[in-house]
């Protein structure tokens, strides 16, 4: 489980404000907000990029401010894929299990289990820049989930991508989330996203979390004036038809 | 990309003005390239040019691996670490940019030559003044903010995004630094490298203030060249003057294909 406990940040002129949170163990919990509100920097609290000027971050009861982001056991995705360039594809997921000195024939046998579940096993000897955004974010995925993080922070993973390929990242993610049984912290401003996915969902305004509940009452009945008018350009139908 | 340039008398002008300044350059270095070439196999046989090849080979070799291993951790900490009177320390370690060279000389011969620190330096073996030492040390001295500034752009244009996802995957900081950091600056290092080493090879303001221009002791190119023309030797001069000018001419080529633009401020200096 996670906890955030009155957490607060300023970095420039941006500042989250007293966030209490609660993820629970094994949950997919999205944070849904516009954009330049604070669910990255949220999801870089959990890693450990920064620590906050006020609050505790408990995970799994234990203060977060004195593990460093390698003992965390999280897997993190970008937007942006934030793929090693110098690296192969191979390389690139194998990256994680070689710091751990697991022996090679099974790092190989992992990472191909892994590029076959997610349709990249042809791509192993590419380059990230000679690959599409698609190719990219399920490589990005892949070394995630080869080190069998307890938590999968994911940072708008599929923002960049067109909605056909977004679509059946969608489905795979949810497959593996299954599969792998982690923690998902999912962060997106794209409501079809949200509720095709989570399980939970927390509104975040300004810098400031405003409603967490299901996906269906969170939409359904939203707390006060801000988080309607957030939600109000979404039909519920479409935000459920995915 | 402007097309039809002679049409229009602001770009004519702004062509003008850029042929020119290319024709006097490559006038200036041709002339003494046409002059000097043919007297090279002569100056390479003499004695003193060949010793200074060799002081100069050695000294700009051994200041460079200097400023590489000094230059490569202050650069990280510019680039990444959150220090207070960071723009302050910066300025300070750029300083040796904008100074005169021989002002830098004279500030090391008054730090070396007159205090109790240079008089223990001398007193551990490790003189100075007048000497080798004195080249390698007047050269880092003058080259180290160059470096510093190449490593730093360079340090900056690696997304430090990847370097988080590698601590995620499980790398210490030292870890993420020497396994994603380092390969994706190795553009950067080996234009900061070839770059240093060429404005090692011509360092002489520094050098001539605090290692002297004494022959076959510290006798570099451009101290050669300096000694040369003193004594009327204008083709040991010139000779001299074109091998800087090869040397030159193969480090700028180099510098940019492997990172030109790392240098003045187009990544972030």
């Amino acid at each position: 489980m996670i906890r955030f406990a009155d957490v607060s940040i300023k970095l420039g002129d941006f500042s989250l404000k007293n966030v209490n949170l609660e993820i629970k163990e094994g949950e997919f919990f999205t944070i849904l907000g516009p954009t330049g509100t604070g669910k990255t920097v949220i999801l870089e609290l959990i890693a450990g990029l920064y620590r906050p000027d006020a609050g505790k971050i408990f995970i799994n009861g234990a203060d977060a401010e004195n593990i460093p982001p390698e003992r965390r056991k999280i897997g993190f995705v970008y937007q942006d894929y934030a793929l090693f360039p110098h690296l192969n594809v191979y390389k690139n997921i194998a990256f994680g299990p070689q710091l751990g000195k697991i022996p090679s024939p099974i790092i190989k046998e992992r990472v191909k289990d892994l590029a076959d579940m997610l349709g990249i096993a042809h791509l192993l000897e590419r380059f990230p820049g000679t690959l599409s955004g698609g190719e990219q974010q399920r490589v990005s995925l892949a070394r995630a989930f080869i080190m069998k993080p307890r938590i999968l922070l994911l940072d708008e993973p599929f923002g960049a991508l067109d909605p056909n390929t977004k679509r059946m990242l969608c489905r795979e993610l949810k497959k593996m989330y299954l599969q792998y049984q982690c923690t998902v912290i999912h962060v997106t401003h794209d409501f079809s996203e949200a509720g095709m996915l989570a399980d939970r969902i927390g509104i975040i305004l300004e810098g400031r979390v405003r409603q967490v509940g299901g996906s269906r009452e969170v939409f359904e009945n939203p707390l006060d004036q801000k988080v309607a008018s957030f939600l109000g350009a979404e039909p519920l139908k479409t935000v459920f038809a995915g | 990309m402007k097309k039809n340039w002679w049409q229009d008398k602001f770009n004519l002008f702004m062509v003008a003005v850029a042929f020119f300044t290319f024709l006097f350059m490559t006038a200036a270095v041709g002339t003494l390239m046409i002059k000097g070439l043919p007297q090279i196999g002569k100056a390479l046989a003499a004695p003193e040019i060949q010793f200074a090849i060799r002081l100069s080979l050695y000294t700009s070799l051994i200041s460079t691996a200097f400023c590489i291993v000094i230059a490569i951790p202050v650069a990280y900490v510019l680039a990444r670490v959150d220090i207070p009177m960071k723009s302050l320390f910066n300025t300070l370690l750029d300083l040796p940019l904008a100074l005169p060279p021989v002002v830098s000389g004279l500030c090391l011969l008054i730090i070396f030559g007159t205090t109790a620190f240079g008089a223990w330096l001398e007193g551990i073996g490790l003189p100075f003044v007048f000497t080798v030492k004195g080249i390698i040390m007047a050269q880092i001295f003058v080259n180290i903010p160059f470096m510093i500034r190449v490593m730093k752009s360079t340090i900056l244009s690696v997304n430090p995004r990847l370097e988080f996802i590698a601590r995620t995957l499980g790398c210490t900081p030292a870890q993420a630094f020497w396994k994603i950091t380092l390969p994706l600056s190795k553009n950067g290092i080996i234009a900061g490298i070839v770059t240093t080493w060429a404005r090692a090879l011509g360092e002489f303001g520094a050098a001539l203030m605090l290692a002297g221009a004494t022959r076959f002791r510290t006798e570099t190119l451009p101290i050669s060249l300096f000694l040369n023309m003193s004594t009327g030797d204008l083709e040991g001069a010139m000779a001299a003057a074109n091998l800087l000018i090869i040397i030159s001419i193969i480090s700028l080529y180099i510098f940019n294909k492997f990172g030109g633009d790392f240098i003045g401020g187009t990544r972030g200096v």
